[in-house]
């Protein structure tokens, strides 16, 4: 941060990174409004949302990008999901959902990709409610975490969000085989490189070097590695999951850490090279 | 006017339907009078009926019937929790029947719902008896699931009840309304509160230049030499061609069916093909 370019852009980019409670609250008021003229606002909102939030690789203060659904749809997929743990992540499941919020069984094909709104649903609601009991996950542990290392936080950030699968974690390998479908998969991508971005930026994370990217990715390998080894924990409270996800997360740390040594070794070696020809008369 | 294979108006009028007869319409790219295109049709359209199929196959390739099969299967009629809960479904402008036969056969063989009803509207007698005739060779219990209705749909008659119908269909017919925001006023009013509005309509395909490139290459001047040649009537798929270079493109189609009241879900739309036929799904709010 020494030049004053760097810390510019340090600022800049801090300003509009992602926010994700002002996601949330913008989210409750637009459901809470009428659906008459909520549905009118969505057809205007919707044109410019897929055009522009979604090219935004981060959230910005100014930009809170549009609600993921209308209130039609919100309260088909919530009562749905109800159904998840018998049924699945399954077009029964969302018929049986449709039912319970008072609407008619066709009401079920409106929804653009069938079943995997569903497991859509299931993920924007984990990451929003990662986002609401974030400052309670980082003040609940018995070291004071404000004070840990950004590492610490994104570990119990990320445990915390694998704990949201607790209660479908039986039928997650289902979902995990349809978000893997060739039309899925982007969508799906899409929310898993915003839940990296979101538990980096809740740990407090203003990094803007290249590790910007490296961290997220890293955290996207880990992340979605753990959810597959807890799909078939069996360990009481997946105490297993848990050591597996810290092992992953102290690998990624010491590789990052090795490539780190390794670079500074390179560069020491490189520059003292030149040095040495340069005392031999090398006009360099 | 809902007869198929016709250019549309989308001039606001008054809800009498007869008084707008000496009124300017589209006829493709020609003006001419509400009356006189009436007549037009009427002529056209029994030329047509006979041929409808088989132009309909060469015309895209038979890539409609894929296209129709998807846009049911999508709707998933008869699926009700419990199983075999009733379900009215109006399939409007379809006198040919080839979204109502499909509905039912999803219906009451996929999903094991015998109790699925479909009613074909159609404005145009000629289309009916088609219909008429091809549905003798469906199974008994499908004819009898099936009920056919002339009328116009933009002045529903008072038959169908407000807040009576699951399901209402139009596919490829909404373009050749005279008055599209009338139609899908009445597709608000017959549809229960959580009704689904489905249309399947030729549309836009402008996000593949290339492709578009060749595709109006193909309909301005394929279509027209074959319905010369297979219908002997070059006039009327001159007009369909026209009619679909007037229909609106998926967004602005959207935001009509948000107008007339529908939720709209997602974006609202599914392009087919890149866009040469479009799927819009509307949900009348609880």
């Amino acid at each position: 941060m020494a030049s004053p370019c760097v810390a510019r852009t340090a600022r800049c980019l801090s300003a509009s990174a992602r926010r994700p409670l002002a996601r949330q609250t913008t989210t409750t008021a637009a459901a809470s409004s009428t659906p008459a003229s909520s549905s009118s606002l969505r057809a205007t909102n919707n044109s410019s949302s897929s055009s522009s939030s979604n090219k935004r690789a981060y959230h910005s203060h100014e930009h809170p990008p549009s609600p993921p659904f209308g209130p039609v749809d919100r309260d088909i997929l919530a009562a749905a999901y109800k159904h998840v743990p018998e049924h699945g992540f399954s077009l029964r499941a969302i018929g049986l959902g449709a039912r319970d919020a008072g609407y008619p069984d066709i009401s079920a094909s409106v929804l653009p990709d069938g079943q995997f709104s569903l497991i859509r649903y299931h993920l924007v609601a984990q990451r929003e409610r990662l986002a609401a009991r974030s400052r309670e996950v980082l003040l609940k542990d018995e070291a004071p975490l404000s004070a840990a290392g950004v590492g610490e936080k994104v570990a119990a950030l990320t445990w915390e969000r694998l704990m949201g699968n607790k209660d479908v974690i039986h039928r997650w390998q289902e979902a995990l085989a349809v978000m893997a479908q060739p039309s899925y998969l982007p969508k799906s991508l899409a929310e898993l490189a915003a839940l990296s971005d979101d538990i980096w930026f809740l740990a407090g994370d203003k990094a803007v070097d290249p590790s910007w990217y490296t961290k997220r990715a890293a955290l996207s390998m880990v992340y979605s590695s753990s959810e597959l080894f807890m799909t078939n924990d069996r360990s009481p409270n997946f105490l297993e999951t848990r050591q597996f996800l810290h092992r992953r997360l102290g690998e990624v740390q010491s590789v990052g850490s090795t490539l780190g040594s390794v670079g500074q070794w390179v560069g020491f070696t490189l520059n003292a090279g030149v040095n040495v020809l340069r005392s031999k008369g090398v006009p360099i | 006017m809902n007869q198929r294979l016709l250019s549309t108006t989308r001039q606001p009028r008054s809800s009498e339907p007869s008084s707008t007869s000496d009124r300017q319409t589209h006829f493709g790219f020609e003006t001419v009078t509400e009356s006189v295109k009436r007549e037009r049709v009427a002529e056209v359209f029994t030329s047509v009926a006979e041929s409808y199929d088989k132009m309909n196959d060469l015309m895209s390739l038979g890539v409609h019937r894929l296209w129709k099969d998807y846009f049911v299967s999508s709707l998933n009629p008869g699926a009700t929790n419990p199983p075999g809960m009733p379900q009215r479904i109006l399939d409007v402008a379809g006198g040919t029947g080839d979204i109502a036969f499909r509905m039912l056969q999803h219906a009451h063989v996929n999903n094991g719902n015998p109790n699925v009803h479909v009613t074909i509207s159609d404005i145009n007698p000629a289309m009916l008896a088609v219909g008429r005739q091809r549905s003798l060779a469906l199974p008994a219990s499908h004819q009898s699931s099936l009920s056919f209705l002339e009328a116009n749909a933009e002045v529903l008659p008072s038959s169908l009840e407000d807040n009576s119908l699951d399901l209402y269909t139009v596919a490829f017919g909404i373009r050749n309304f005279s008055n599209m925001p009338a139609a899908l006023k009445e597709a608000y009013r017959v549809l229960k509160p959580g009704g689904v509005f489905a249309c399947m309509e030729f549309s836009k395909v402008d996000k593949y230049p290339l492709f578009n490139a060749i595709y109006k290459q193909w309909s301005f001047s394929a279509i027209p030499l074959i319905g010369q040649l297979v219908a002997g009537d070059r006039d009327s798929y001159q007009y369909l061609v026209e009619s679909i270079e007037r229909f609106p493109s998926q967004t602005e189609f959207r935001d009509m069916i948000a107008d007339a009241g529908f939720a709209i879900v997602g974006k609202g739309y599914e392009d087919l093909t890149g866009g040469v036929a479009a799927i819009h799904k509307g949900i009348k709010p609880l």
